[in-house]
């Protein structure tokens, strides 16, 4: 994978289309002064778990010796569930109840940026990903054009409406399904090439 | 003379691929919850989503399938599993309680705009289309014939609500339902088929 696709998967994970009214929501009683900084500390908090994960991804792959085959078929699973979640979302998710007050750490930065499937799919694209390097650098691509999304979400939910954003996030919900189809499929390829 | 008809003819299987006539009943009973007007306005939006995303593919669609990796069976397989989905939630949905209806959330873009009308089908003969030599304009000239058709059916379509009536509603809705299961099913099929010839 290149680093550039892997940076587009990432990017879609992350939801940030999605994610602005939440941040929205979260930060209505907060200065606007304030909310520049909230952003960008909650954005770097996220950052921090994806690497963290990243290197965990890397001595576990040494650990426990997973064939790529398994990976991918796994990574596939995951980025079908969590594109399913985009498509058809359902009223008990956690975006809809979300707590009041100053946000720290939860909710904005884990889970709903760096989520658990963010995460698993980084530890499982790393230890395809030999290059550590080229990992960074997706993990760094992705997460840079977030938080520029996230940081204009005031402006953008303006232009946009309610339902451009909407509209920008279904779009991304289906890119990221026939992502996760395509990785699914490579990972039978393998699979059956091994045989 | 002879480009006329050829665009003429590239419309015409435009418009029985994007199939509004035989999806319309279908995105009804998607709709049945919402108000007459309201219905007619979802329709006209969603016809020009998908017009949308129909010209995004002929002009960007190779490209964006080739940065994305994305190979046909896949594309056909995201269809299959997306309508699977929606045929499932349509044959089981839960009994809904009064105060959910109001917040019923409003069908957008999935799975109408696509990949019910511009669903991996189109997509793939407007690629195609897009590749052979054809001059880009008559494509575009001819997906915009297409969908004065495509636009206008939809838009007529809620008036069948009308004559069925509510109870009419509730039965087409369960046949859509088995319809669409066995259609999204074709089409994971031909997706695997197609996979299993690239192994």
């Amino acid at each position: 994978m290149t680093l550039f696709s892997i940076a587009i998967i990432l990017f879609l994970i992350m939801d940030p289309f999605g994610n602005i009214s939440s941040f929205l929501n979260l930060m209505q009683d907060i200065p606007p002064k304030r909310r520049r900084f909230i952003v960008i500390r909650e954005m770097l908090i996220a950052l921090g778990a994806m690497v963290i994960f990243n290197y965990l991804g890397d001595i576990l792959s040494h650990l426990l010796e997973i064939s790529k085959t398994s990976l991918q078929l796994t990574s596939g699973v995951i980025l079908f569930l969590v594109a399913i979640k985009i498509l058809f979302p359902s009223p008990d998710s956690l975006r809809a109840n979300l707590p009041r007050g100053e946000p720290f750490i939860t909710p904005l930065a884990i889970p709903l940026v760096a989520g658990p499937s963010l995460l698993a799919t980084i530890m499982l694209i790393s230890q395809i990903e030999p290059s550590s390097l080229v990992m960074l650098g997706a993990i760094l691509l992705a997460w840079a054009a977030a938080v520029a999304i996230i940081l204009c979400g005031g402006t953008l939910q303006r232009v946009l409406t309610t339902n451009g954003l909407n509209a920008c996030e279904r779009l991304m919900g289906m890119i990221l399904i026939m992502v996760a189809i395509q990785r699914f499929l490579e990972g039978i390829q393998d699979f059956v090439k091994l045989q | 003379m002879s480009t006329d008809l050829s665009i003429l003819s590239m419309a015409l299987t435009f418009f029985l691929v994007a199939n509004p006539i035989g999806n319309s009943p279908t995105i009804l009973a998607l709709l049945k919850n919402f108000s007459f007007e309201k219905q007619k306005k979802i329709m006209l939006r969603e016809s020009l989503i998908s017009l949308l995303i129909a010209l995004f593919f002929q002009y960007f669609g190779e490209a964006f399938l080739n940065t994305l990796h994305v190979s046909r069976p896949a594309l056909t397989l995201t269809g299959g599993l997306v309508l699977f989905n929606t045929a499932l939630h349509m044959i089981f949905q839960k009994p809904e309680t009064p105060n959910e209806v109001e917040n019923y959330q409003e069908p957008f873009i999935v799975p109408i705009a696509t990949p019910l009308i511009s669903g991996a089908g189109l997509m793939t003969i407007i690629m195609i289309n897009a590749a052979t030599a054809q001059d880009n304009l008559s494509i575009t000239l001819a997906i915009l014939t297409a969908w004065v058709g495509v636009t206008f059916v939809l838009v007529a379509a809620p008036y069948i609500q009308k004559i069925l009536g509510k109870r009419g509603m509730a039965a087409l809705e369960q046949i859509m339902a088995m319809l669409l299961g066995l259609m999204s099913m074709d089409m994971l099929i031909k997706g695997t088929s197609l996979f299993l010839k690239t192994l």
